[in-house]
């Protein structure tokens, strides 16, 4: 039985690259670095002081007073994001109102800068100074509530907080929810903001490169953390129809696993990474031979591109298939990161162009993929997947393609 | 909403562990009594509105390996879990039964649950030194690192998602499972939501003022078996109620609040419920309510009930656990099993139902947000 098809229809980008999709993908493009030293917190004594931070966003110019005030930075990157989005996808006044759109965001931490002050007031000064109002600004639920409020949305309001892998999470379920008639329009997409104890905790996990960070090179030294927001319009073809809208891509169908391993590391085998990408082209009604590029996860840490490395020659054989990774430009953005590279595989799909992986200098025997190395290369773009990875064991792949590529998405009888 | 079956059911709640717990705590009429608080020290804090679960010792339940970097919420979770799939038939004697732990999912909703470790591992830092931050804790202030570590202790592979809505967030967990089954993406899915008492969540409720108006504030971890009506009897599994219709909206606040409490989302939620499940108010005995003792939230709540359930009698099993936030749909949804399997229920507001075939689990969100789920006694 065949089900409505899933489209993108607008686009929003808080990066360190640039604010709205094309200047961030001009600068993805272009192999710009939005790795800077770290100023919103200090990193100076912790052995590592370098980040993806956004340091180009002023909420002012994207928010009301009013929402100024009821949010915290990790909402006003979200907001500031989704209003892009919206205007991206041309809505016109009120057309989003009302019980058939939805709001799915992803995240890890959502209002961690929010945390983190009330936080520091309950140790300093303790309880008696915590500052009531600004108690109800923080958790992860109040992003979506902030973007439905702003926009008219009266649907399902829901966070998806799968660590890394969220991004790929929400835009999966969205697509779901629209596939299943539950909704018309939702906007989704995931958030991220750096903060201290993030960065604290990845130090001491040994797991932050020092100075640059590079994927799949035999010297890759590990992650350098991230921040932004990607939020996407998925819309039914239904709805785009009425509106006479144009997509910029379609959404395939999305692979979900959990490792069931380790709560921080990859499966050495990348078992359960293996069955969520071939779920995502069992679920897009294609093959491993339809698919032209491949954004990677990309963390830069051993383990990870040992394991994605694996996954691509399990699920590709001998072909070889592009693949980069972004997180050598902006970071790994943590909840936001599989979200912000959904936007940049659609832009690779409206634009024909493979963002590099800048820092790419000595092959790892481990690592033996067609990686896009330094310099943007152009290519066939009409099906993309976006892998993710994250804590807890999440394993989760997107598919988006250029519209009219896909076979109608199907109901499976069985995902196995 | 499809037709569902839940066929087991694990409980970890201020009424004990387990569900056996269940029959008994909830007959009674009086609220439980508060305990002295045992998830941190609470000897400086005067108001005692909390209800954990009592003496809980993971180790009974887990043995003792392994536990040390686990938070409160994730031990609760896990040993809840581990119940529900035994409940279910899923597991026995700790091994999968029929199922392989690749077609069973993990769906649970927590609203605070990296509280513990962040505040923890933030005074690390802040008062000690970064580098006595122990790496085996950082992942616990990750929102859905207690999910994740249920699926390495009970092996369950297939999708594992955390969701956060607040105190709707356990009746919108069933509404993801539902489209997780449809899509075939597991065949059973542990369902429900948790929240663990952390001194920073008690500390945060302290100040908003919510345990002075006479609320209370609960720990839980509460997952039951989802699955369709086919496997629950291809499995011959027991079913203990059938989930018929869900319904959610959210509706903003014409001024510029952020705490705000929506009679309309509630109202819609629970017509979107009814027509999910192609019934009318008279269909429904019972409400599951989620009134916690808030009068404002409270009040708003009865009167959506009352707009479109003019009749119904009306239970609030938030008196017998507490508000668990996270859990509070799931706390719901475990009892109106328990009434569904005999137990009477202490209702707050009408008459005793004479009938018990349906009851809906309501849930009032803190920002404008609602969610109402339909279950039905399986024939």
């Amino acid at each position: 039985m065949s089900l409505p098809r899933v489209f993108i229809s607008g686009l929003g980008v808080v990066s360190s690259i640039g604010l709205g999709k094309d200047e961030f993908f001009r600068s993805l493009e272009t192999g710009k670095s939005g790795v800077s030293t770290v100023e919103s917190f200090d990193a100076s004594n912790l052995g590592r002081s370098l980040a993806g931070e956004v340091k180009a966003f002023s909420a002012r110019d994207h928010l009301t007073r009013a929402e100024m005030h009821r949010t915290g930075r990790c909402a006003q990157m979200t907001l500031a994001a989704a209003r892009m989005a919206v205007n991206d996808a041309a809505f016109k006044n009120e057309e989003l109102k009302g019980g058939r759109t939805a709001v799915v965001l992803g995240t890890t931490m959502g209002e961690a800068n929010v945390f983190a002050e009330l936080d520091e007031r309950w140790i300093r000064r303790g309880e008696e100074a915590l500052p009531r109002a600004l108690l109800p600004k923080y958790g992860s639920t109040l992003l979506p509530i902030h973007v439905a409020r702003a926009i008219g949305a009266e649907g399902m309001v829901l966070t998806l907080p799968a660590a890394c892998a969220a991004g790929n999470y929400a835009i999966g379920f969205a697509a779901d929810m629209i596939r299943s008639g539950r909704a018309d329009r939702v906007i989704t997409g995931a958030s991220e903001l750096l903060q201290e104890l993030q960065f604290n905790g990845f130090v001491r996990l040994a797991a932050m490169a020092p100075e640059r960070c590079q994927p799949f090179d035999l010297n890759r030294q590990g992650l350098i953390l991230g921040e932004g927001a990607g939020i996407v319009v998925l819309e039914s073809e239904a709805s785009l129809v009425r509106r006479g809208a144009r997509p910029h891509a379609e959404v395939g169908g999305y692979g979900l696993s959990c490792d069931g391993y380790h709560i921080t590391r990859p499966r050495p085998d990348a078992a359960g990474s293996i069955v969520a990408m071939q779920d995502a082209l069992r679920y897009s009604g294609i093959t491993s031979n339809d698919v032209d590029f491949v954004n990677a996860h990309g963390t830069g840490t051993r383990a990870n591109d040992a394991a994605e490395a694996k996954v691509m020659m399990e699920v590709f054989g001998d072909r070889r298939v592009p693949i980069s990774s972004v997180k050598s430009m902006i970071g790994h953005c943590m909840g936001a990161s599989s979200a912000l590279e959904a936007i940049a595989c659609v832009m690779t799909i409206e634009t024909g162009i493979y963002p590099p992986t800048i820092g790419f200098e000595t092959p790892d025997p481990e690592c033996n993929l067609d990686i896009v190395a330094n310099v943007a290369r152009r290519g066939k773009a009409d099906i993309v997947l976006n892998n993710s990875l994250a804590f807890g064991g999440y394993n989760a792949v997107t598919c988006f393609a250029r519209p009219g590529v896909l076979p109608p998405p199907e109901r499976l009888p069985t995902a196995a | 909403m499809n037709r569902r079956a839940l066929t087991g059911l694990g409980i970890v709640s201020r009424l004990g562990v387990g569900k056996d717990f269940l029959d008994e705590g909830l007959r009674k009429k009086e609220t439980p009594p508060y305990l002295p608080i045992e998830s941190f020290d609470a000897t400086k804090y005067a108001t005692p509105h909390v209800y954990e679960v009592p003496s809980f010792d993971a180790k009974k339940y887990l043995g003792d390996k392994g536990l040390r970097s686990l938070d409160r919420l994730t031990k609760l979770m896990v040993v809840a879990s581990r119940l529900a799939l035994h409940d279910a038939g899923l597991k026995k004697d700790g091994e999968f039964v029929g199922l392989a732990g690749d077609r069973i999912g993990f769906c649970c909703s927590n609203a605070y649950g990296m509280l513990e470790a962040a505040t923890e591992l933030d005074r690390v830092a802040k008062l000690e030194d970064v580098r006595y931050i122990n790496p085996a804790k950082f992942p616990n202030t990750v929102a859905n690192s207690a999910s994740g570590y249920v699926s390495i202790w009970e092996d369950l592979r297939a999708i594992n998602v955390t969701v956060s809505d607040g105190n709707c967030g356990a009746l919108d967990a069933v509404a993801c499972a539902d489209i997780y089954i449809d899509s075939a993406r597991a065949d059973v899915i542990l369902v429900g939501g948790a929240e663990a008492m952390t001194e920073a969540l008690y500390v945060a409720f302290q100040k908003l003022g919510v345990l002075d108006l006479g609320a209370s504030i609960g720990e839980a971890a509460v997952f039951m078996a989802y699955e369709s009506v086919d496997t629950a009897k291809k499995r011959g599994a027991k079913i203990l109620a059938e989930v018929i219709g869900y319904g959610t909206s959210f509706v903003a606040p014409d001024d510029e609040r952020l705490i705000f409490a929506s009679g309309e989302a509630m109202v819609r939620a629970i017509r979107g419920a009814l027509e999910d499940a192609k019934l009318t108010p008279n269909d429904v005995d019972l409400v599951a309510s989620g009134i916690s003792g808030l009068r404002d939230f409270d009040d708003t709540e009865l009167r959506a009930i009352r707009t479109v359930l003019p009749d119904v009698a009306i239970a609030a099993p938030k008196q017998h656990f507490g508000d668990t936030l996270g859990a509070s749909g799931a706390v719901g949804m475990a009892a109106a099993i328990t009434w569904f399997a005999g137990t009477p229920p202490v209702l707050h507001l009408g008459a005793a139902p004479k009938k018990l075939k349906r009851v809906l689990v309501t849930t009032l969100g803190y920002y404008g947000n609602a969610s109402a789920l339909l279950l039905e006694r399986s024939e």
